[in-house]
């Protein structure tokens, strides 16, 4: 598994680009749960238990 | 495995990709095209009749600034060949070497896939169609089909880059007016005064010279180019007067677009009559920089309008 093409910077820009990924991702949840809150709106709070 | 492993590490990196940095993806999206398209299509948003929650808006806004990246990454990754041609677009990603091709169209089309399904799922599907059509049009009618094959490439084209304000009034309404065709249509008829301007000039005109780019100033020669620019500056002024009588907008608009459609005329007539020397490619720069403030000054005099509570025109039809 040493054997690789990639050096140190390759990985440095690798760990770069996971990291922006994982942000949009989160920023994914956030928009997703955001805009369920608003297209429910107060009918948000009425849960049947 | 032990192969595979030795494979993988007797070819160069660069041709197995995962060089490209974030900046590199960025790139990718043109986010200077992707700059108009926000602010167009947000005066879609704000110019449609009814109200969006402002979520909802900032939602519709975010997906179709991410559909025209989209747009913007699979023309850089079909485009590769002409990019590496062109001194204007040889430092791209792709053409410089830090994106593959294959990334480049993996990440166009997972963007353009959630952009649309953004769109579609969170405001309304009207508007995601019509996204997904726009980012189809750009990449499948103009980029792979017309840009190579005629010189009305960029009239026709320029429909891709009109479509943003038309997707943000259909996130707000669900449906497509006559005022969202209104703003539809300004782009339209904008677009090539403004990218034969640019074209014209001699550096830019060798580009797609050396490229195979079949643009207007190429094959048709310069002096057609100059008088195609003065028939759709004359057509777009009163194009730009349409949605006074839609009901759009208001005297304050009208009023100003009287005064900014001359300026626009003078420097077109003035790329009409300077044919030589550093005159003429001084009328045409000034025609280009002209038009992309012109196009700014007129959506954001509708945003003024309705900032401002100015009254809007009673509809003549609509």
């Amino acid at each position: 598994m040493t054997n690789t093409p990639f050096g140190p910077e390759d990985m440095a820009r690798r760990k770069k680009r996971a990291i922006a990924l994982a942000l949009v991702l989160g920023g994914l949840v956030v928009l997703f749960f955001v805009t369920t809150l608003v297209r429910l709106g107060s009918a948000v709070a009425e849960r049947s238990f | 495995m032990s192969d595979i492993n030795a494979q993988i590490s007797e070819t160069p990196a660069a041709s197995l990709g995962g060089q490209g940095s974030v900046a590199d993806y960025f790139a990718l999206l043109k986010p200077r095209v992707m700059s108009l398209v926000i602010f167009t299509a947000f005066v879609g948003i704000i110019a449609a009749p009814g109200s969006i929650h402002p979520w909802l808006g900032f939602v519709a806004l975010l997906a179709i600034a991410v559909g025209a990246g989209a747009a913007g990454a699979l023309n850089m990754w079909y485009d590769a060949d002409i990019d590496a041609v062109m001194k204007r677009t040889s430092k791209r990603p792709v053409p410089k070497g830090t994106i593959t091709p294959q990334e480049a169209l993996g990440f166009g089309m997972t963007l353009a896939a959630g952009s649309v399904l953004v769109l579609g799922l969170l405001v309304n599907w009207l508007a995601g169609a019509l996204l997904a059509f726009t980012i189809f049009f750009y990449i499948a009618i103009y980029t792979m089909w017309l840009k190579r094959l005629t010189p009305q490439n960029i009239v026709i084209g320029g429909a891709a880059g009109a479509f943003p304000p038309m997707v943000g009034w259909v996130s707000v309404t669900g449906s497509i007016d006559l005022g969202s065709i209104a703003l539809f249509l300004i782009i339209f008829t904008w677009t090539p005064p403004h990218f034969w301007a640019l074209a014209l000039w001699k550096k830019i005109n060798a580009d797609y010279t050396n490229a195979g780019v079949p643009m207007l100033p190429v094959v048709a020669g310069a002096d057609e180019t100059r008088r195609q620019i003065l028939i759709y500056t004359l057509i777009l002024i009163p194009v730009t007067l349409l949605p006074a009588l839609i009901g759009t907008v208001g005297l304050f608009y009208t009023l100003a677009n009287v005064g900014l459609g001359a300026v626009f005329l003078y420097y077109a007539w003035r790329v009409y009559r300077l044919r030589e020397g550093a005159e003429a490619e001084a009328a045409c720069k000034k025609l280009f920089g002209f038009s992309t403030l012109w196009l700014f000054i007129v959506f954001a005099l509708i945003l003024a309008e309705r900032a401002l509570g100015l009254p809007l025109f009673a509809p003549v039809f609509g």
